[in-house]
């Protein structure tokens, strides 16, 4: 067999692995859950937020201007704003219906009902208000955007949602679940690499300054300074390691001699990032992505 | 075209520009220094930094189809950034404190307040952008609504200053040794706000 072709079926075989949709569902929930939080978390300054005549910390429309420089394709809450006022409807209206769509979206997402119109609707949302909050954006909202838009073009319904038992749904191609599963699996290598890569360049994540700063900068002094103190020693140690695991990521996610040992590492690695500054939500939806990529593996593994 | 061949066509495409974003940040942050690479290699860094941004077509008119077409692309997906988090180095912390000043001499002092925890999280966010505007007139405009929210709780107050700093933090054996953070002022801006003036009766 000619070498083109041999190198053509591998990589089609490992692009389109037949795949079961476990790892979907863990997707499925784990982000409705999350989108749940997101919308509950941001229901005090919701309004306070998008509002036009808002006077406070994240003005829409002076962020909306910037994203437009940047990238006048990309969805915003204006857009919804600018339909409601053609259409007669406030803006407030406009705002509290986005968000409780929104809510409405994760709760569809969390039981399996409309997956996919639910999955879109919440993945738009979020969107706009990502996007329309800009300035005011961290990382937890990234990887929210990207589950939401690998679970919008996975092929739902998968065999837990209740689709499958109302309207007798028809499952997906296990080789397209595979597919998008590849997808996911090879993007959080990706963000590791890159993540842990960045940090390995710099000394003070090897000496354990970078640990100090971080737990001890506002917002995420949730540990006192005396205490850390007490600890001092240990900063390098965890330092080194976040540097180790994340950079290996890669590298050892995928044997499976390493695979249980290095995902658990990561999970607790986010459990502790959570516990320790205040980031739950990201930690959650860095634990639902690890989840939906690499667990449904380990589950396979002791079913057989 | 197999359907196959469209999904790998994505795959190709999709991921290339999760490479290219992600590389630009890394090697930006290391361009800047103060990392275990020699400091001449910076240059070469910076020049590599000039090549992702052109292969993401950021150098083109901003009006260009194809860069207005990856532009909302990568927004859309969620990889229009990369993933360089708290990296090479931790951050500078900002602080903000407004002085609220009144036409008798009293002087009150304020913190940014919101309504939500999570949202609190942000602000510090928020902060770290301001801190990277370049531009004066952008950077004014944003402490100006700020100013304007708290003087809405203050309505007698004739001037709200604006003070943004940096937050020093001390190292581990500086804090062993008593020191605690300090505060050190970057920008300062007054802003007078006056009520609307009540409708004239005919």
């Amino acid at each position: 067999m000619p070498l083109i072709q041999v190198i053509r079926e591998r990589l089609i075989a490992f692009l389109f692995p037949a795949e079961s949709d476990r790892w979907l569902s863990i997707l499925r929930v784990g982000l409705g859950i999350q989108v749940i939080a997101y919308a509950w978390s941001a229901r005090a300054d919701w309004v306070e937020l998008f509002a036009r005549s808002s006077s406070g910390f994240g003005n829409r429309e002076l962020t909306e201007v910037i994203l437009s420089v940047q990238s006048p394709f990309a969805p915003r809450l204006g857009w919804l704003v600018s339909m409601g006022k053609y259409l007669g409807v406030s803006e407030a209206i406009v705002l509290w219906t986005a968000w409780s769509c929104l809510l409405c979206a994760g709760v569809f997402l969390l039981f399996g009902l409309f997956s996919r119109p639910a999955a879109v609707t919440a993945w738009f949302l979020h969107l706009c208000a990502v996007k329309s909050e800009q300035l005011l954006t961290y990382g937890m909202d990234n990887f929210t955007t990207i589950g939401l838009f690998y679970l919008m073009l996975a092929p739902l319904p998968d065999r837990l949602a209740v689709d499958v038992h109302l309207w007798r749904t028809p499952m997906g191609d296990p080789q397209s679940l595979g597919f998008w599963r590849r997808v996911l699996q090879i993007h959080l290598c990706f963000i590791y690499f890159f993540a842990g890569i960045a940090k390995s360049l710099s000394l003070e994540w090897w000496t354990g300054t970078s640990i100090w700063r971080a737990l001890t900068s506002t917002p995420y002094d949730l540990i006192s300074p005396q205490v850390l103190v007490s600890w001092k020693y240990l900063l390098p140690v965890v330092g080194s390691a976040i540097c180790l695991l994340e950079t290996g990521y890669p590298l050892f996610i995928w044997p499976k001699k390493t695979r249980t040992f290095w995902l658990a590492s990561v999970i607790s690695m986010h459990v502790a990032i959570g516990l320790t500054m205040g980031l739950y939500l990201f930690a959650f939806i860095m634990i639902v992505l690890n989840g939906a990529g690499f667990v449904p593996e380990l589950v396979r593994r002791r079913d057989s | 075209m197999s359907r196959k061949g469209v999904l790998a066509g994505f795959f190709i495409l999709h991921f290339s520009l999760i490479f290219l974003v992600s590389t630009r940040q890394v090697l930006f942050g290391l361009a800047e220094g103060n990392t275990l690479l020699p400091s001449s290699w910076s240059p070469v860094l910076a020049r590599l930094v000039g090549i992702a941004t052109t292969a993401l077509a950021e150098n083109l008119a901003p009006e260009n189809l194809i860069r207005r077409g990856i532009a909302g692309y990568t927004h859309s997906t969620g990889i229009d950034t990369g993933y360089a988090y708290f990296a090479p180095n931790v951050a500078i912390s900002h602080k903000l404190v407004f002085e609220v000043k009144y036409p008798d001499g009293r002087v009150e002092y304020d913190l940014p307040h919101v309504g939500g925890e999570a949202t609190g999280l942000r602000l510090v966010l928020l902060f770290d952008n301001i801190a990277r505007i370049r531009y004066d007139v952008l950077r004014e405009t944003l402490f100006r609504m700020m100013a304007f929210s708290i003087w809405l709780e203050h309505p007698d107050a004739s001037v709200v200053r604006v003070v943004f700093g940096v937050v020093d933090l001390p190292s581990v054996s500086d804090f062993e040794h008593g020191k605690r953070e300090s505060y050190e002022v970057l920008y300062a801006y007054d802003f007078r706000f006056s009520p609307p003036a009540p409708p004239v009766s005919p």
